[in-house]
């Protein structure tokens, strides 16, 4: 079953786009493409919850956007990570990854 | 949308944020295709995914929008909602902050159309005043001779030009009865100076400005609505000022008032024209304008320059003269500045206090409000956030007080003009937008000062976690700010009150001057006259005579007597004698008050004479009488009478023998001391002479008997003027009483409020102390114990406040100096009163609470814990 953006951890959401946007330029469909293909079809990211984020995190320096063709030769807008981004996307990873060591911890412990 | 949103920036632009999404729908329409769907399918599914694209772009653009403006309508609303739920606290502080800022807005408005904007003529920093005056005699006598203005007027090289004027009063004659009305005779290049052209009809032509050319007039527009009823084809009409057929050849506009608004008509002088030897005959003011970039410091240096020729080529007559430039603005103000800056700083004081006030009522409200505060801050309210809501409460109420206070600055002009109709530019008083925009500056200023602390205070996190629990236990009732707050106050309105109170002192003090002559029972009034009847001093000495055995022949007249200038009322003409008999270098010279009188001048005004006689008023040598501050300036210890002396600047004036010494009096008014002074026997009435009567019964009772009896003798001539003696002495007071009045006023409010503070601090502080009182109640503690430490509670504040204030008066009121008349700006009694006033109010205000206090019943409060 997909899990839509409001099952997912406040925050998270912002970490997931960095990370798809650090491998690479990209637009905002690619992006909403690669978090379904790459979780397997579980996370499935409404529009309505990408584009604010992708301009959230744009204001706020991590993301940087510029227009180009996309492979059918259409007009879009390309996001590709900024050295602040770049920065942001590490300490999260790291929370994150002690988070999710911890919760794991204690799922396996207690059972 | 909401209309503010639209004005804020939108950083991704919506054909940018269209293109995007566009590009997204086509993807995954595409995507749609590749999975087997029709196109129109494809794309309507793409669509249907993508969801309402409006709401969408929407919340994109709430990603760049600033939030500031949402808040602070949120915070309005709530701002108004708090005001609604709480009328009480509310109404208090708005009717405060609406008589503080009204009254500080009111006065503003004074300051700013009298002292801050130019006068109303086309570029008016350059219009100048220029006086000649000899240095060697104290006072300026600054009417200038209209040959001397007219050198000055070619020779200088910094001003455009410069015109002289004369103000008189003549009776026009074309109604059915003899009007008085006010003309000027005003020298050529007039117009040119004020940069002011008449609305209706045409200038002056030179040919109207030549000796015995055509006559003409230029009519104020005030005289051409009251008595031509805005007549548009009035121009070519005629008048008859004082039997000379005058045509009407232009009317002014409304604007122009100059020399004064009582001005009706304007009618030129010849260049030059004199009625006695030419650079003596001193009867003009003259107004210059400088050239554009000329500095007061070049004009002054160049005058002097000119000045210093003209001395070269008339010894005689110019040698010893000076030229003064000053600002007519400067001149046009006067004193009045002093006056108006001290009720400035006094309301501002007052505003101060309101601002107290409004500290002390937040203070207690944010105790009251600590429990919805301790709510907000657990669901994540910033506290910043916090503080702008309570300054926008605050800010509200001082916008609709500021409001409500424009109420009283629209009345200021009003208030100002009945106070004081003798203040300059006081008809220039009206509430416009500067006055609206310095209303919104005072409450964003009373926002930041009284609502501040209190917002800070009130959000304090730890506060309101501990208190949120403790409402009901709390047993502390001592709040250092709030008591300190009341002693500020205090403070603040015993300096303002000892302003007052030396004010007033001033004015009780002056009620009880002598003026050396008894004013009780006399009439004044003036005639209609024109320097041109001075020609023929004989014909005017009969009509003199003519006048005053008129007034002798009326009942009810038991003296008559005329005088250039009403006694008691500021008037100087004050000039240099030279002693006939021969005067040492070594001592000083002799400069003395002149006074133009009749002989019965002495009897009427009952001032005594010591010694010698009245001057004569025979046609033989000169006579002249002295008073005695003359003989002790300039005779200590010798024999006066027999001296002969000659007025320097009097030149129609030959020797006059010293024959009377009189008593004493205060010829320049009755705040100040009698000055030497010397009576020149002048039974010869010209304009501006006054005529004194002394009436058996109540002055104004005789006043159309005397009109009815001059019109009988003098059909042709207009009597107006008439005022009891005493009226003038009230009017030439009117700006001290102006001062005196609204300083009172003021104090009195800052006492009132300062007292409402206490008031109010001491209960708040009674009622979270109830339990305390209950429980030492039912202890046994007796209830005069309870009302004296209450008492003394809010009195001790008070009395450290009286002398916080004390020391604060000593130091504020030497500012009061000049403005004080027989009181020491530092006077142990007035302010020895002022502050047993203070503590005497406090006492009352602090009585209640404390009595309230002691009629706690302790089981009634022991239940309730």
């Amino acid at each position: 079953m997909p899990i839509e953006k409001s099952d997912l951890l406040q925050g998270t959401l912002d970490m997931l786009i960095l990370k798809i946007v650090a491998l690479g330029p990209v637009h905002g469909y690619g992006i909403s493409l690669r978090i379904r293909q790459i979780s397997r079809e579980v996370l499935h990211v409404q529009q309505g919850s990408l584009y604010p984020a992708l301009h959230r995190l744009e204001k706020r320096g991590w993301l940087q956007a510029e227009w180009g063709a996309s492979d059918k030769g259409r007009q879009a807008k390309f996001y590709k990570l900024s050295l602040k981004g770049r920065k942001q996307l590490e300490s999260e990873e790291s929370n994150w990854n002690r988070l999710s060591g911890a919760v794991a911890n204690i799922m396996q412990t207690a059972q | 949308m909401s209309w503010w949103k639209s004005i804020l920036p939108k950083r991704a632009s919506d054909a940018q944020m269209d293109s995007e999404l566009r590009f997204h729908i086509e993807e995954l329409t595409d995507e749609n295709i590749a999975a087997g769907m029709t196109p129109e399918e494809a794309r309507r599914r793409a669509i249907l995914e993508f969801g309402g694209r409006e709401r969408f772009k929407e919340e994109v653009r709430d990603v760049y929008r600033i939030r500031i403006l949402d808040a602070a309508v949120a915070n309005l609303k709530s701002a108004f909602r708090f005001i609604q739920k709480s009328p009480t606290f509310s109404i208090t502080v708005i009717l405060t902050l609406a008589l503080a800022i009204g009254a500080n807005s009111a006065v503003f408005s004074a300051i700013d159309a009298i002292l801050l904007r130019p006068l109303p003529f086309p570029d008016a920093d350059q219009l100048m005043r220029v006086d000649q005056y000899n240095p060697k005699t104290s006072s300026p006598l600054h009417l200038v001779a209209p040959v001397r203005l007219e050198d000055w007027n070619r020779l200088n090289s910094t001003f455009q030009a410069l015109t002289g004027y004369y103000s008189e009063d003549v009776s026009e004659s074309t109604g059915p009865l003899p009007e008085r009305i006010t003309r000027a005779w005003v020298s050529p290049r007039f117009l040119e100076v004020w940069a002011v052209s008449p609305m209706l009809g045409r200038e002056f032509t030179p040919d109207e400005e030549t000796l015995h050319g055509p006559a003409a007039a230029l009519i104020s527009d005030g005289f051409w609505r009251r008595r031509f009823n805005a007549d548009p084809n009035i121009v070519g009409r005629n008048l008859r000022l004082d039997g000379h057929l005058t045509p009407i050849v232009g009317v002014m506009p409304p604007s122009f008032s100059f020399p004064d608004r009582e001005t009706d008509l304007w009618c030129p002088v010849p260049a030059g024209l004199s009625y006695g030897p030419a650079r003596l005959n001193n009867w003009f003011t003259v107004i210059g304008r400088l050239k554009p970039g000329v500095t007061l410091a070049q004009a002054r240096a160049n005058l002097a320059t000119v000045q210093a020729q003209l001395g070269r080529q008339f010894p005689k007559t110019d040698g010893e003269l000076s030229v003064g430039v000053e600002p007519l603005k400067e001149t046009t103000i006067g004193d009045s500045r002093r006056s108006l800056w001290l009720l400035f700083g006094s309301v501002t004081l007052l505003l101060f206090i309101a601002c107290i006030n409004v500290v002390a009522l937040l203070l207690s409200r944010s105790a009251q409000r600590q429990h919805e505060i301790s709510v907000r801050f657990s669901l994540g309210a910033p506290r910043g956030a916090l503080i702008v809501q309570l300054l926008t409460e605050t800010f509200l109420l001082a916008l609709i007080g500021s409001g409500l206070g424009l109420f009283l600055a629209a009345a200021a002009s009003g208030i100002f003009r009945s106070l004081a109709a003798q203040l300059p530019r006081v008809e220039e008083i009206h509430l416009d937008a500067r006055i609206v925009l310095y209303s919104l500056a005072c409450s964003v200023v009373v926002t930041l000062l009284s609502g501040l602390v209190p917002a800070i205070r009130g959000t304090r996190r730890n506060l309101s976690a501990s208190l949120a629990q403790s409402g009901r236990s709390q047993v502390s009732g001592r709040n250092p700010l709030q008591w300190l707050l009341v002693g500020i106050q205090v403070a603040l309105a015993v300096t303002l009150l000892a302003g007052a109170g030396l004010l007033l002192r001033s004015f009780q003090q002056l009620g009880r001057v002598s003026p050396g002559f008894d004013p009780t029972h006399i009439l004044t009034f003036q005639l209609s006259m024109n320097w041109g009847e001075t020609g023929d001093m004989k014909k005017l000495r009969q009509f003199t005579d003519r006048i005053l055995e008129t007034l002798r022949a009326t009942p009810g007249v038991e003296a008559e007597a005329i005088s250039v200038g009403v006694p008691g009322v500021p008037f100087r003409y004050q000039t240099e004698l030279k002693l006939m008999e021969g005067r040492a270098d070594t001592e000083p010279k002799i400069v003395a008050e002149n006074r133009f009188v009749s002989a019965s001048y002495f009897a009427t005004m009952r001032i005594p004479l010591l010694a010698g006689e009245v001057c004569r008023e025979t046609d033989g040598p000169p006579t002249v009488v002295v008073n005695r501050a003359f003989a002790n300036a300039y005779f200590p210890g010798a024999p006066v009478l027999g001296h002969h002396v000659q007025s320097m600047n009097l030149g129609y004036s030959g020797a006059a023998e010293i024959i009377g010494i009189s008593g004493d009096t205060r010829e320049t008014g009755l705040d100040h001391l009698p000055v030497p002074t010397a009576y020149w026997c002048a039974p010869i009435a010209e304009p501006g002479t006054y005529f004194l009567v002394r009436t058996r019964n109540a002055p104004m009772t005789m006043a159309e008997t005397i009109r009815r009896q001059i019109h009988d003798t003098e059909p042709q001539r207009s009597v107006y003027d008439f005022a009891p003696l005493e009226q003038h002495f009230s009017d030439a007071l009117a700006e001290g009483r102006l001062r005196t009045i609204l300083l009172t006023f003021f104090a009195a409010t800052a006492l009132s409020l300062a007292c409402i503070g206490l008031y109010g601090t001491l209960s708040y502080s009674v009622n979270v102390r109830q339990r305390e009182v209950g429980l030492r109640l039912a202890l046994g503690a007796l209830r005069g114990q309870i009302i004296r430490q209450f008492l003394w509670q809010g009195l001790a504040v008070c009395i450290l406040g009286c002398l916080a204030g004390w020391a604060l008066a000593w130091v504020s009121t030497r500012l009061m100096a000049g403005l004080l008349y027989g009181v020491s700006p530092n006077d142990v009694p007035t302010l020895s009163a002022v502050i047993f006033l203070v503590l005497a109010v406090a006492a009352i205000a602090s009585l209640i609470p404390a009595m309230r206090a002691a009629r706690v019943e302790p089981m009634h409060v022991l239940r309730d814990e």
